[in-house]
């Protein structure tokens, strides 16, 4: 029984201790949104052979709790937006709201590539929208326009964590999440301020540009 | 009887493998200046492993080693540990943000909460250490088997390891480098096995550990 379980799927539900930021606090409210997509974000990936298993990695929960750290620790002031009621109850206070979502996450491990590491690659896509443009529906959901994002940009992270006596390959592979969950907070904090859009927002005084007049868009379609 | 001297051999062997140690070959490159004579006071020092490279990076535990060496032979040197300088001063060396040239300190400093921290810590040296410990070679083969009247192995294993690694130091006060240091260790580690396998193993690691920490204690401490 002992060696039949060791084919079944391999579960990882990414855990680790993501440390505050040290760095002068952008003047900025900033309102954030977590999408039921991100917060509950996972891979699963079929087993492409017998010899392989199948595997489910978990990121959501240590992406909320990164990027929450993170974001509190880059800006004067962090509120979640989570529904109409707490849309509303931020109103006139936030200077913009922005969404992340993981576009795209790949992970490799000894058995696929012979090298003895673990890496995990990410690519994140940020959007950044002003409050007015963010509206609550009766059923509280909230849902945004296309097009009216002021700032929409990627940007990538990278981590790897070598072979080591005793260390399984769940083990690992949640070490090189957390490792890349750090390259990207470090790869976001120093280049924020750098994407040509949010430059141009900071410079107006954080007005965005012009909306164009477009349909309005459930959030978790976006 | 027959007790007594299956547990004399199994004592025996169990000595014979805490004893036997694979050789391993070392040398060692030191160009220092700047010599703190008078020790480095009430500053501190912190190892830092380079890892940015992508088919290789400088393990935790060396740098815990040369770390603990240093402390153990002067225990008036505060050496900072890795992990948890990392997280005090995160973004700012992760992989992707860490300096690479002493010019990139002037950058950092140039951030009031950065600057501030380091004052705390009063970080007077910071040491990178760059390179790891691979193996070469490997060749033989073993069979190990379990029956009715015991268990056991037949056969013969062996594999070379090598390690290079380069310190650089850098004086945070000053802004400059002061130094380097590199150690380059080879050895190769046997496994005989007749019934119970006996590992001779090469201390390639600790060897280069050992010779680092070494010259980086001379250079330190005002004791040696």
């Amino acid at each position: 029984m002992l060696l039949l379980s060791a084919c079944g799927a391999r579960e990882v539900v990414v855990q680790g201790n993501f440390p505050k930021p040290l760095m002068d606090p952008l003047p900025l409210t900033l309102g954030v949104i977590y999408t039921d997509e991100f917060a509950q974000h996972e891979i699963f990936d079929e087993a492409a052979g017998r010899a392989e298993s199948d595997w489910l990695v978990k990121t959501g929960d240590a992406q909320v709790e990164f990027w929450n750290t993170l974001l509190n620790g880059m800006f004067q002031e962090v509120v979640q937006i989570k529904d109409s009621q707490t849309l509303e109850a931020y109103k006139n206070t936030v200077d913009a709201v922005i969404i992340p979502a993981v576009a795209d996450l790949q992970y490799t491990i000894p058995l696929h590539t012979n090298i003895k590491i673990y890496e995990i690659w990410m690519k994140y896509r940020f959007k950044m929208v002003s409050l007015e443009d963010v509206h609550g529906n009766e059923n509280g959901d909230l849902s945004i326009k296309p097009d009216q994002y002021f700032a929409d940009w990627t940007l990538t992270a990278y981590g790897k964590t070598p072979t080591a006596f005793l260390q399984s390959d769940e083990e690992a592979v949640n070490l090189a999440a957390v490792v890349a969950l750090r390259d990207a907070g470090a790869n976001f904090a120093t280049s924020f301020s750098r994407v040509p859009d949010i430059a141009a927002w900071m410079a107006e005084g954080l007005q965005p540009p012009p909306a164009e007049a477009t349909d309005i868009q459930r959030l978790e379609n976006d | 009887m027959i007790r007594v001297i299956q547990g004399k051999l199994i004592a025996g062997l169990v000595l014979a493998m805490s004893i036997l140690q694979g050789c391993v070959n070392a040398t060692v490159d030191e160009m220092t200046f700047l010599e703190p004579t008078e020790g480095i006071g009430d500053a501190s020092v912190v190892i830092i492993g380079r890892r940015h490279a992508p088919d290789y990076e400088t393990e935790f535990d060396f740098i815990e080693c040369i770390g603990d060496h240093i402390r153990r032979g002067d225990n008036s040197i505060s050496v900072l540990h890795e992990l948890d300088f990392i997280n005090m001063m995160y973004p700012w060396f992760e992989p992707r943000t860490a300096p690479l040239r002493t010019d990139d300190i002037e950058k950092l400093l140039s951030q009031e909460r950065v600057a501030n921290r380091f004052e705390e810590l009063k970080l007077e040296y910071m040491i990178w250490i760059d390179g790891s410990t691979i193996e070469t070679n490997s060749s033989g083969s073993m069979t190990c088997g379990v029956g009715p009247g015991g268990a056991g192995c037949f056969g013969f294993g062996t594999w070379g390891n090598a390690a290079d690694y380069e310190a650089t130091i850098w004086d945070f006060t000053d802004e400059i480098e002061v130094g380097r240091i590199s150690a380059n260790t080879s050895g190769q580690s046997y496994m005989p096995a007749v019934v119970v396998p006996i590992p001779i193993i090469a201390p390639v690691q600790g060897t280069a550990c050992d010779s680092l920490g070494d010259q980086l204690l001379k250079y330190l401490s005002a004791k040696m």
